[in-house]
């Protein structure tokens, strides 16, 4: 029983099932949503260090998924006759979405929040509509199709989905082990600190502005790893994959599961991705088959996102599965006495 | 040169849309120093509530004569009065319970206000366009070498006029100085004896009737609307705002001005596909090297 | 806590999916049917049993692409409930259409689609599909398609990439020789084509050309600018606009100063075909003509356009059925089951779902009552000859192309759509 309690175990359990689980279900359906599901919880790993940890809202984050699906695209495919590898496109594609964090964050991170907001969001409309526009290295609508597919020591992943969530499987591990290092280290505590007051934060000697740009170029790194991974999978990368939806749609995973918090984090993009996949189209054959009730719940995607933001941020702000330090952040403001309770308790915790 | 001069006023009249839109925008911004997402949306159910408000008069062409004053004055009060009910419960529902919270808080629940109310009309009028009746006639004057359409017209001068009626009610009476004083020091304001609710609600009455006017106006002058025309209008007149310095009311008008002229004269110039890049990188480039835009004064990071 | 959750989590998905594939059964009269979809989600893949076939139906058939989507789905929808009434295979099998929507947030989503293709080819009770309804969806398809050998049929893909040059070459090199994609309407550059030579038989000489930027719009666009300038004709210029974009007054002001005596679009009424004709009244440009393709043959265009449709000329990639004598008894039938007039690509729809039932049901006989393989069925869908169906003959060229392509062209006159003539083409 005391196994069950611990983290590590925990953690061990759930990789167990994780490998098992394709190998039990052996349904192909089932197998490419977790491979698909799987590219969203790289997402959402990377933009918990820029909202999460950071504080920073990026609301442009689909525009780095881009750069890192075109890069794979157009560095691993017949588009130019480039076929570098995919295991060296993994790092080469991060690297270039960095390049971007860093040289959109550089002039633009000393800005106040909500201004950065609307930059980013800016720049996630300014990314696809130039991808579009380039059509004569792009390929314009038709976007660049026909992506190299990774090999394993000889093993080509071919089209079946298997190979690629056990890729997707390994990525999420690493980010996983990557965004939780980073937290504890120096770096990390240097973000919660911004987070928290940047203010005071400058004034205990952080210095914000590279830390803040640190944040930026590793949660931009992240959505490089998964457009190759994605790209690779999906065969194709098109302008009309990155809009401001998936933005929100990656931004409502972090605050449905927890900003801050690793399982949260993945938690709130599993059940996201299973919502838009399998519960409404199942609820919604349910209502009309079973109860006869006209509704299509598909249709309704966009209500339910916005109601998760709105109600999550009025009720619930530290999210599904939170961390306790944010949570008594995001309670600060309002006068909920279990927050200050909770505050207290840090507070003493803290102290002593 | 007269295909530029044609493309100005293409530009002010598509700017003037933007600027009744910026007006609201930079309004809640001011006082609350919300980035109020949801507006654009306000503003596409501007059109919605008018078009409703047409069918019910039974409107579906062209109006002529003394009717016509009455029918858009009756179309423009009713849009107006509903978009404004309809700011005041968003921002009592969704914003004054984190108004002291961190400001991402209202921001995030804002974005999803903005999906709810998306859906909502979709709900209502499907997911296609919906054609818009041509109300106003469309007569054009000739001015040298130009012409303008008397719907351009209405635009350019709605949006002056609006902004002008504003600033002298911001300006000349109570109401608008409990405006100022919650925009600068909202606890003060509080001890000074102003009813902040009261004010803040009035506050988005006021920005959200404004957009509804704005729908109207917008449903004359293109002929139709769709449930997501608020995405794109919303984050161009929030540009406009930033442009013009967000907060100042005159500041918003000429940023509108600003970027429907971009607009055209991207068109005109290089082409049409590059309009949003060229408006969006606009919005970037301002926010890096000159945060406080055109008019505003310089934001210090508040402590 | 944790822990808990993502175990929550895990059970809720694995419930939620416990039917393999998410076929939605829309008639109440094959209700009975989806309830024999529920295998056991442990099914290993490729292991064909039951009773029941599935076709797969990829459309779109929400937002703003339902109006035209909708009905292209009943077509199919008919072709499987037809055959099953009549005793298809004798009545041994069971056929059900699993139908899929591949819009996202109201608008055709060539990612949804690839998503929708892999739970087809994942069901191994899918023996066929039918769909996509837009080009750029077809494109993230057929390479799915063409590795897993699942045969598809579209009713409405025009563009040419699909299936000839070195584009198509790119979308099937998982296997070259293999061909499994078809296509019962003509392509884009034969509708291109055939529009360039409508507009120079109008006698129009000058045409700006603007395009949406997307598979469908750009594609036709250019063929038509290629063929309006070989027939003699002079393109002033040629424009992209944005998604989502609501003013086009400052382009139509640009492309009034050259003077154009015909403004020709490539797109669809939800991305800018309506609204576009609408405006160009605002600058002066009413009297101009106005031609597209098939994406603005729908109602809406001439609810968004008002009284300006008047005067606009399009094309639809298939024969006007309600014309054909050939579609008779089909369009009765349409009308009698869904209440409601026939869609443009509905008899298209219906008469590939028919290749596709002859198909299987062929294998099936050669089988010896077995259930057919995807290949076998692949190989009766290219081997179609002459197949007698609604929208004349059907057969299909090494490409996957249609042999005799046929397509209306139509006019809007006083408030109404006018077929003008049909033309089939020889390829």
């Amino acid at each position: 029983m005391t196994a069950l309690r611990n983290p590590r175990w925990q953690t061990f359990a759930l990789l167990v099932a994780a490998i098992a689980l394709p190998l039990i279900v052996r349904n192909g359906a089932f197998t490419n949503f977790l491979t698909d599901a799987g590219a969203f919880v790289l997402l959402a790993l990377g933009l918990n260090i820029v909202v999460g940890f950071a504080g920073l809202l990026d609301l442009g984050y689909a525009a780095f998924f881009a750069i890192g699906s075109y890069a794979y695209a157009m560095l691993a495919s017949p588009q130019f006759g480039i076929h570098i590898p995919f295991w060296v496109m993994l790092f080469v594609a991060s690297a270039i979405a960095a390049i971007f964090g860093i040289l959109l964050g550089a002039p633009t991170l000393r800005l106040r929040g909500d201004y950065l907001a609307i930059v980013t969001l800016g720049f996630g409309e300014i990314v696809p509509q130039t991808f579009l526009n380039l059509a004569q290295w792009t390929g314009g609508p038709n976007g660049i199709g026909s992506l190299d597919q990774p090999t394993f020591f000889g093993y080509r992943f071919g089209f079946n989905v298997t190979p690629y969530y056990y890729l997707m499987l390994a990525l999420i591990v690493l980010a996983v082990f990557l965004v939780g290092n980073l937290r504890d280290s120096r770096l990390g505590r240097s973000w919660m600190a911004i987070r928290e007051d940047e203010l005071a934060a400058a004034h205990m000697g952080i210095n914000t502005t590279s830390a803040k740009l640190a944040a930026f170029a590793l949660g931009a790194s992240f959505s490089g790893l998964a457009g190759v991974a994605y790209g690779a999978k999906l065969q194709l990368v098109s302008p009309d994959q990155f809009q401001f939806n998936v933005s929100v749609a990656i931004l409502s995973m972090l605050v449905l599961g927890g900003m801050g918090n690793i399982p949260g984090v993945i938690v709130g993009s599993l059940v996201i991705s299973s919502l838009d996949r399998f519960i409404l189209p199942q609820a919604t054959s349910f209502l009309q088959n079973s109860v006869h009730v006209n509704v299509d719940l598909t249709n309704s995607r966009l209500l339910i996102y916005g109601a998760i933001l709105v109600l999550m941020m009025l009720f619930r702000p530290e999210g599904l599965v939170p961390s306790r330090q944010r949570a008594a952040e995001l309670h600060a403001g309002t006068s909920d006495p279990n927050a200050v309770a909770q505050e207290q308790e840090l507070y003493t915790e803290a102290v002593s | 040169m007269d295909v530029f001069l044609q493309q100005v006023i293409n530009g002010l009249s598509l700017g003037g849309i933007y600027a009744l839109i910026a007006l609201g925008y930079t309004m809640v911004y001011g006082i609350i120093e919300l980035i109020n997402f949801a507006h654009g949306d306000v503003y596409t159910l501007g059109t919605f509530f008018s078009l409703a408000v047409l069918t019910l008069l039974g409107v579906s062409g062209e109006v002529h004569g003394p009717a016509l004053i009455g029918i858009v004055v009756l179309t423009i009060a009713v849009a107006m009065l509903l978009c404004g009910l309809t700011g005041v419960i968003i921002e009592r529902l969704a914003y004054r319970r984190l108004r002291n919270a961190p400001r991402l808080a209202p921001l995030i629940t804002a974005i999803g206000m903005s999906f709810i109310l998306e859906n909502i009309m979709q709900y209502w009028r499907g997911p296609s366009p919906i054609g818009f009746p041509q109300v106003v006639p469309n007569p054009t004057f000739h001015l040298g070498p130009v012409e303008i359409g008397a719907k351009q017209l209405l635009v350019i001068v709605l949006a002056v006029v609006m902004m002008i009626v504003l600033q002298l009610f911001i300006f000349n009476t109570k109401l608008g100085k409990a405006m100022r004083a919650t925009a600068q020091d909202r606890d003060a304001a509080q001890l000074m004896g102003i009813n902040i609710n009261t004010t803040i609600a009035l506050t988005f009455l006021i920005g959200s009737a404004l957009a509804g006017a704005a729908g109207f106006v917008s449903g004359v002058y293109y002929g139709s609307t769709w449930f997501f025309n608020g995405f794109a209008a919303g984050l161009k007149a929030f540009t406009a705002a930033v442009l013009g310095g967000i907060g100042n009311l005159a500041g918003a008008m000429l940023g509108g001005f600003l970027i429907g002229l971009i607009e055209s004269l991207t068109t005109q110039f290089i082409s049409d596909q590059w309009s949003n890049v060229v408006v969006f990188s606009v919005l970037v480039l301002v926010l890096i090297f000159r945060p406080s835009g055109l008019l505003g004064e310089s934001l210090p990071n508040k402590v | 806590m944790c822990f808990r959750f993502l175990a929550v989590v895990l059970t809720v998905v694995l419930a939620a999916c416990s039917s393999p594939s998410t076929s939605t059964s829309t008639t109440a009269s094959s209700a009975p049917a989806a309830d024999a979809s529920a295998a056991p989600a442990a099914a290993p893949a490729g292991d064909a049993s039951g009773d029941t076939i599935k076709i797969g139906v990829d459309l779109p058939v929400s937002g703003a692409d339902a109006s035209i989507g909708i009905p292209t789905q009943n077509g199919a929808v008919l072709a499987i409930e037809e055959a099953n009434k009549n005793g298809f295979a004798g009545g041994k099998f069971k056929l059900q259409a699993a139908l899929l929507d591949d819009a996202v947030q109201g608008k055709h989503d060539p990612a949804a689609g690839a998503q929708n293709v892999k739970t087809f080819i994942a069901d191994s009770d899918v023996l066929g599909m039918i769909g996509p309804f837009n080009s750029n969806v077809a494109k993230s398809e057929i390479p799915l398609t063409n590795d897993a050998g699942l045969v598809q049929i579209s009713p409405s893909n025009t563009s040419d990439g699909l299936t000839v040059g070195d584009a198509a070459k790119a979308l099937r090199s998982s296997h070259p020789d293999v061909n499994a994609y078809f296509r019962v309407c003509t392509n884009d550059s034969n509708q291109g084509g055939a529009l360039a030579q409508f507009a120079r038989k109008l006698k129009y000489g000058k045409a700006f050309i603007i395009d949406d930027n997307e598979t469908y719009g750009k594609g036709l666009a250019d063929s038509f600018e290629a063929h309006f300038t070989k027939l003699g004709g002079t393109a002033l210029g040629h424009e992209h606009i944005t998604a989502n974009q609501q003013d086009f007054k400052a382009l139509l002001t640009k492309i009034k100063s050259l003077n154009p005596d015909l403004i020709f679009f490539g797109g669809t009424t939800s991305t800018g075909g309506g609204l576009i004709r609408r405006q160009m009244g605002d600058v002066g440009l009413a009297k101009v003509g106005y031609m597209g393709g098939d994406g603005i043959s729908d109602p809406e265009f001439l609810s968004t356009a008002g009284s300006l449709a008047d005067g606009s000329y399009f094309s639809v990639a298939a024969p006007d059925a309600t014309r054909l004598a050939s579609a008779k008894t089909f369009v009765s039938a349409y009308t009698a089951r869904f209440k409601s007039p026939i869609g443009g690509y509905s008899a298209s729809a219906y008469s590939a779902t028919e290749v596709l039932i002859a198909a299987i049901a062929k294998a099936i006989a050669a089988d010896g009552g077995k259930v057919p393989t995807r290949a076998e069925v692949l190989a009766n869908v290219a081997a179609t000859k002459d197949f007698a169906s609604p929208i004349g003959q059907i057969g299909f060229d090494k490409n996957g192309d249609i042999l005799s392509p046929a397509l209306t062209l139509q006019e809007v006159k006083a408030g109404k759509v006018v077929t003008v003539d049909v033309i089939t083409l020889k390829s």
